[in-house]
């Protein structure tokens, strides 16, 4: 086990590139310097980090975890390409045959040194705060997939990223490129056992090339007593898209920074989020759209339910740069509060500084529709049934626009069991 | 004959607002009962009553094939055999009127159902609709040929049709009413609500009751159906002094 200090960084970057080894210098000064982030910041605002970066310390060894895919395999039947990583290392990797670049990132870097400069590491600024610095200056491995140009891959490559040691904070780095006219769809999975009381910071960068389609799919299924704090950039080229979807069931604490730069002209991204609390789960989300380029369209879709004592943020800041005209930017956010004791915020935001384009936005909460109830029963339906039926609807609606139909099915089935633990424990009706 | 809906001195208040002051309606079962009356005189607070919507205050007995359902949650007064298919039904987002109908079979003991099921959604061509939402997008037609299905597949002892044939096409009304003389058994008993005697061209109903007011203010053959077409509402408040003006009844001033 190692305390994060510059032997850690020095142990982490063993087998660096010579460009990865330049931003690891640079991010272990940031982490010297920053002070952990405080409410008093605007995208830190209505959370409290009741915990320290020095709590936890890198293992050199990847603790027992569970067999890739426990749990959702049944809906990965195919798969391009399959990676495992246990606390930050990686422990298994299937790179299949795809015609695609994929592997560790270390394993990539050791066979083409400079094939991952652009997508490791190039787009979450490591000043942005002090976790993205310790990202950057104690992450060692991960995932990266290059599709080629003109290549694509129909099935989804699979990325588990396990938590299995309590104590623990891993630096899992995901670095996603779909190059010119490429497609493909990758699932990334969270997940630990609920007694992991670990810290886990993960970035996850995509680039999309010019007519590129990359799809995305993460769960996030940490065990109810690990803390994550993670990261997300996309940038698009002209013509291109990125359809991510973020499913949000588990962890104690749960963060998403996700910075979407349309920078292409008539590039596009789909977000879709689908995030469910309960007890005392945390679950913050912060979305910025960067609209850039010219006729570039975006749709955030995002739906919550909180219950118990749990608590959601969204904020989201569509940004329309002066020069980004018939650019079309919708924002949506809608929660379902199933507890008095429960909360949710909910801040979308507007900066537009082009004239000529569509941007809407909206955000409600509320508990479930009593009218709506009304008519479920007059059919015959009990209320803890109907109510079932309520919360399962509410969350198809953002689960149908997942990328992969089979993961979204899978999410569906947790939130709904998640539910109805609650109303048999007498916790919600 | 039994009776199928009994419903007696049913009053309802929202607030203070004293909405149904003494409905008084039997309809036998194999039979097809009418309910006309101007706009808000409570016919559709009827309906919502009988169900059991919890914002109404209500007292008076309703019996539905012999079990008094006042009193009861709503769930099991449809699990008693009321149906009722809603004058203006709520869009249920994200659920699929497939899914509305499983857990209808699932609460519903019932062996027949899923034949039921196959039969109606072929009969009444729903299959396009059943992946939809609830309601969701659905025109006003749309609207209630899925509110028939849901009665048709339920099965109940007493159905309550509010406004059926609102907002229908010729052919629609035609269909509807030709679907409730199909459904039309010993085991049920039907009441409609209707502002227009047109759906009666295609229907032999057995009664129909007028309300005013409240309540019921006049029971009779299929004949006074022409007679009210004739003449409106306004004689059965003004000329009947037993008739209590009418203060939240305002007709045709919608
Ligand atoms: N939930 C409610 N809140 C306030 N007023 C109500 C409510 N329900 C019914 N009312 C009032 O009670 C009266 C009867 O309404 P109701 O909808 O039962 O009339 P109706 O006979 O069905 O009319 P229509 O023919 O227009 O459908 C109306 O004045 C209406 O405004
Ligand atoms: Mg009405």
């Amino acid at each position: 086990m190692k305390t994060l200090d510059s032997q850690a960084a020095a142990a982490a970057g063993a087998a660096d590139s010579p460009w990865r080894a330049d931003r690891r210098a640079t991010a272990v000064e940031y982490y010297e310097k920053l002070d952990m982030p405080s409410p008093s910041e605007e995208v830190w605002r209505y959370v409290d980090l009741d915990f320290a970066l020095d709590d936890y310390q890198i293992t050199d060894a990847s603790g027992d975890a569970h067999e890739l895919g426990v749990g959702i395999a049944a809906s990965l039947p195919q798969t391009a390409g399959s990676l495992l990583i246990v606390d930050g290392h990686v422990v298994d990797a299937e790179s299949g045959s795809s015609g695609a670049v994929f592997g560790s990132l270390r394993g990539i870097m050791g066979d083409q040194p400079d094939l991952l400069a652009p997508y490791v590491g190039a787009r979450i600024p490591a000043d942005l705060d002090k976790f993205a610095a310790a990202h950057a200056a104690f992450g060692s491995d991960g995932a990266a997939l290059v599709v080629p140009r003109g290549v694509v891959v129909e099935e989804p490559f699979f990325i588990d990223v396990q938590a299995a040691t309590s104590g623990t904070v891993a630096f899992p780095h995901i670095a996603l490129a779909a190059e010119e006219s490429s497609q493909a769809s990758v699932v990334v999975r969270y997940r630990s056992d609920d007694d992991i009381d670990a810290l886990v910071v993960p970035q996850l960068e995509l680039s999309v090339a010019a007519n590129a389609n990359l799809k995305v799919t993460v769960v996030q299924h940490w065990g109810r007593k690990t803390r994550s704090i993670g990261y997300a950039n996309a940038v698009v080229g002209r013509d291109g898209n990125v359809h991510l979807g973020e499913a949000g069931v588990g962890a104690l604490f749960s963060r998403l920074y996700l910075n979407v730069d349309l920078e292409g002209d008539g590039s596009s991204a789909n977000i879709v989020g689908a995030y469910f609390g309960d007890e005392s789960q945390t679950l913050d989300y912060r979305y910025f759209m960067h609209h850039a380029g010219l006729n570039t369209d975006s749709d955030m879709f995002l739906k919550g339910a909180v219950q118990d004592e749990s608590l959601s943020v969204f904020t989201g800041m569509i940004r329309i740069d002066e020069g980004a005209q018939k650019t079309n930017a919708y924002q949506t956010n809608r929660n379902l509060i199933l507890s008095d004791g429960a909360s949710a915020q909910s801040v979308p935001n507007l900066e537009i500084l082009a004239n000529d384009v569509r941007c809407g936005h909206g955000s409600t909460m509320g508990p479930l529709d009593d009218e709506q109830r009304y008519y479920l029963m007059s059919r015959g339906l009990d209320e803890l049934r109907s109510n079932r039926l309520l919360v399962h609807g509410f969350f198809n609606e953002a689960l149908t626009k997942f990328p992969e139909p089979a993961i979204a099915e899978v999410v569906a089935s947790w939130i709904d069991a998640k539910y109805r633990a609650a109303q048999e424990a007498g916790r919600v009706k | 004959m039994s009776v199928a809906l009994q419903v007696s001195n049913v009053r309802a208040k929202y607030g203070d607002l004293e909405i149904l002051t003494g409905v008084d309606i039997d309809v036998p079962f194999g039979e097809v009962h009418v309910l006309m009356g101007p706009n808000g005189s409570g016919k559709s607070t009827l309906c919502h009553v009988l169900m059991g919507k919890s914002e109404y205050e209500a007292t008076g007995s309703a019996l539905v094939g012999g079990t008094e359902v006042m009193g009861l949650p709503v769930d099991e007064r449809a699990r008693a055999g009321l149906f009722e298919a809603f004058q203006y039904p709520v869009e249920v987002p994200g659920v699929s009127l497939n899914d509305l109908i499983d857990e209808m079979g699932e609460v519903r003991n019932d062996a027949g159902f899923a034949d039921r099921v196959a039969d109606m959604a072929d009969s009444l061509d729903m299959d396009r609709f059943l992946e939809r939402s609830v309601n969701g997008d659905l025109s006003g037609g749309e609207k209630k040929r899925s509110e028939m299905f849901q009665l048709a597949v339920a099965s109940p002892k007493v159905a309550i049709l509010d406004e059926i044939d609102s907002g229908l096409d010729i052919d629609a009304v035609r269909e509807v009413a030709g679907l409730v003389e199909q459904l039309r058994s010993p085991d049920l008993g039907v009441l409609i609500i209707t502002h227009y005697s047109r759906i009666l061209r295609y229907m032999k109903p057995d009664k129909i009751h007028v309300m005013v007011g409240g309540k019921v203010v006049r029971t009779g053959g299929p004949e006074i159906a022409a007679e009210l077409e004739a003449s409106g509402y306004v004689d059965l408040q003004n000329g009947d002094a037993t008739v209590p003006a009418p203060e939240v009844a305002t007709p045709f001033d919608v």
